[in-house]
């Protein structure tokens, strides 16, 4: 009894494929920086439990810092905590020009964040899960690294830096 | 003029919603600028202690307050109008509504009280481990379960409808209602999971820890759909009433109107984890696939941007607008409920770039938890959202109670000073957001700001105080118009604008539920399942709760 | 190739174009200069 088909109007029509387009192209463009430029999300490292993360002996945790593993490659084990005093350890990291560093937060009590100013790193660090991405520090200064999800009455002034001279 | 007559009781339960939002919108409202003073250096804390503890237990309060409890009940409100006046019948079952209301008002006062009592400082997303009382999972159960009971009255009134009108389409608004009503029936799923299976037994001692990120993924199942459940109430008035109410206009397409609504009950949920594009434990896969639905669940809101403009243009023509843009000026921007959904949608404009930033997959790692999205989320929800409502409620009100609206250029005031201020809020915030300043700081205490952000800080507390001038007029009109001795002479005429087609040339297969509804689980099924399936397999209940409020 | 028929009259949304067009041009400079700030941060992997 009535038409099965859609009216669309021709101007209407026009602005729909267009819309269309420009998604796609959105959508290739993040493809591109993601699959090509290597730019991606956090991944699935590993689950750790929290009460134990930043004591147990074994933990790379319980002894926080950064490891050298070849020449201007690293790993930096950091933990972010809210008890008893909203901090990062190690509070500092220095780093020679040009290293690239692989981050491991984790966090033995609530959620934080972990985003390092002026670089891709910005990422949820959640108890009983590692987050883990990497950064290449292509020129000198100072990065201070700051906690982005409330964690606290100390949230504001939870924070700490990389180095790199 | 001769409109269906909305009978008293239905009237009001409206009002009652309408009532409970506006009063949570007022106290929220008032913790909101004190959040902006404090960037600009401005602290007011020190003058409510003991009442308020802290910037955090405010920053509750305002988030619960106006995220949550303003925008459920005026929405659960407006689509309670739409059904009946839509369907020009009265519910079904009133019992059932007002059950469901009584359950909800329960709720936020059962949830109010531990936050009052700094109890429960954990912010509106209330993540886990941070540990509230338990009076406030069982406050926001209480909540949504209520809302859940609304809807189904609304499903049954819905139901005897068709029964009496087999041939007929459902009229706009009132499908449009269902349709919004059927997405938060779904999509709640996630958060009462959430609270139930894991927050309420562990914040009793019934359990020992929760699993974070479980906990993160049951709640984004909900936080995504949220905001459409927000919005699409907004569109409703946007697509059908405000052509009407700005000069006579038409909806220009009434079947793209309908696809949109289904397209949005069909996308908006499985998409979540592009809220936890930068959360550990999700593989980058799915959350890529997420990202490019989310794109999809942009493109309804394209077609609604075209066909309301479109709809407003085209009465704004028939009243001699010229030009381009000139046009614009043609349409009714005397009445205050038109000024606020004009402006609203101006600055939604700004709300979808903002979104879909956001949302692009790895862009997300410059705007991530940055000053940026509070920027953003304050152009959607806080204003195409808050400010649209604002307006439905400059004609509702005075339909509602008989009661003339108060000085109406007093209206028109307060839409455009929340105009400038959000304008100037929201923009120095994305600004602060791209320089790298954290959301959820008082930023003027913390110790790693540089001197150049200073500036936009103290633009944070300049609109912060616009908008709270802004606010303040919102409720003296309301107070005045609930209290107006002067009445409206003849019932209020409700802002219908009809379709530039005639109604039947809607395809039925518009009108028909299962195919989208299936469509729409179908969908979740396959992008939630298999992750949701791998977290709850490995769930590790591991995690103690905090209080360091 | 559209259907006219179904409007009331001939009515062509110019004006909704003009706006529209303005919107993407700003959604797309926005959304680009960010896309450039990620893309000028490098790599994370």
């Amino acid at each position: 009894m009535s038409a099965q088909k859609i009216h669309v109007d021709s101007y209407e029509r026009n602005w729909m494929i267009i819309s269309f387009v420009l998604l796609v192209v959105f959508a290739l463009a993040v493809s591109v920086a993601a699959f090509g430029l290597g730019i991606q999300v956090p991944a699935p490292e590993q689950r750790v439990d929290p009460r134990t993360v930043a004591t147990d002996p074994n933990s790379p945790w319980s002894n926080p810092g950064l490891r050298e593993v070849s020449a201007g490659v690293y790993d930096a084990y950091i933990l972010a905590r809210a008890v008893p005093n909203w901090e990062y350890l190690p509070k500092e990291i220095t780093i020679p020009v040009g290293s690239k560093v692989t981050f491991y937060v984790t966090s033995p009590d609530v959620q934080h964040g972990f985003k390092i100013q002026d670089t891709n790193a910005n990422f949820m660090v959640l108890p009983g899960q590692v987050s883990k991405l990497t950064i290449t520090f292509s020129k000198a200064g100072t990065y201070n690294f700051i906690c982005t999800e409330f964690c606290g009455s100390g949230h504001g002034v939870m924070y700490g830096a990389v180095i790199v001279k | 003029m001769n409109q269906y007559q909305v009978p008293t009781a239905e009237k009001k339960l409206i009002g009652s919603h309408i009532l409970v939002a506006i009063l949570a919108l007022a106290l929220g409202s008032f913790f909101g600028p004190l959040q902006a003073f404090e960037h600009a250096g401005w602290d007011f804390y020190v003058y409510l202690k003991p009442l308020f503890k802290s910037y955090y237990q405010g920053l509750t309060v305002h988030g619960v307050l106006n995220a949550l409890v303003w925008t459920t009940f005026f929405i659960m409100g407006f689509l309670t109008f739409n059904v009946v006046f839509g369907l020009k019948r009265p519910l079904k079952n009133m019992l059932l509504a007002k059950v469901g209301f009584w359950m909800m008002v329960v709720g936020v006062v059962a949830a109010a009280i531990p936050i009052l009592a700094n109890e429960a400082t954990v912010l509106f997303t209330f993540y886990p481990p941070l540990k509230a009382n338990w009076a406030f999972y069982v406050g926001l159960t209480l909540v949504v379960v209520g809302s859940w009971v609304e809807g189904w009255g609304m499903f049954m009134t819905y139901t005897a409808w068709r029964k009496e009108n087999k041939d007929e389409r459902t009229p706009f608004i009132a499908f449009a209602s269902l349709v919004t009503a059927l997405l938060w029936q779904i999509c709640t799923l996630g958060v009462a999971v959430e609270i139930l299976t894991m927050l309420l037994p562990w914040s009793l001692g019934l359990i020992d820890g929760v699993d974070p990120l479980l906990a993160r993924t049951y709640f984004w199942f909900t936080g995504h759909p949220l905001v459409y459940f927000w919005l699409l109430p907004a569109y409703i008035s946007w697509y059908a009433m405000l052509p009407k109410q700005a000069g006579g206009g038409k909806m220009f397409s009434d079947s793209l109107a309908r696809l949109s609504f289904w397209m949005f009950l069909v996308l908006s949920t499985p998409i979540g984890f592009h809220h936890q594009y930068v959360d550990p434990g999700i593989p980058p896969i799915w959350k890529f696939l997420h990202s490019m639905l989310t794109f999809g669940v942009f493109f309804p809101s394209m077609m609604t941007a075209f066909t309301v403009v479109a709809s407003l243009e085209y009465g704004a023509r028939k009243n001699g607008g010229k030009g381009a843009l000139a046009w614009i000026g043609k349409l009714n921007w005397n009445d205050p409920s038109v000024a606020s959904q004009l402006l609203a949608g101006i600055l939604f404009f700004f709300g979808g770039i903002g979104g879909l930033t956001n949302a692009s997959y790895n862009v997300n790692l410059v705007l991530h938890n940055t000053a940026f999205i509070p920027g953003h989320f304050h152009l959607t929800v806080a204003t195409a959202v808050t400010l649209s409502f604002i307006g439905i409620s400059y004609w509702l009100v005075p339909y509602l109670t008989g009661r003339k609206l108060w000085q109406p250029k007093w209206a028109t005031i307060q839409a455009w000073v929340w105009f400038v201020g959000m304008i100037i809020f929201s923009n120095s915030m994305h600004v602060l957001g791209l320089l790298g300043a954290p959301r959820r700081v008082p930023l003027n205490l913390a110790p790693y700001v540089p001197e150049e952000w200073n500036s936009r800080l103290f633009q944070v507390g300049l609109g912060g105080a616009i908008l709270f001038i802004s606010g303040t007029i919102y409720l003296v009109v309301m107070y005045m118009t609930v209290t107006n001795k002067q009445r409206v002479e003849k019932e209020v005429e409700v802002p219908i604008a009809e379709s530039m087609q005639d109604p039947a040339a809607t395809p039925a297969w518009l009108d028909r539920w299962a195919p989208w509804v299936y469509g729409s689980i179908a969908l979740i099924v396959v992008m939630y399942g298999p992750m949701l399936f791998e977290l709850i397999k490995n769930i590790s209940l591991t995690s103690p709760g905090f209080r360091v409020w | 190739m559209a259907n006219k028929k179904g409007n009331d009259e001939e009515f062509h949304p110019t004006g909704t174009v003009v706006v529209l067009v303005i919107f993407v041009i700003t959604l797309i400079a926005i959304w680009a200069t960010i896309y450039m700030i990620l893309v000028g941060r490098g790599g994370t992997l």
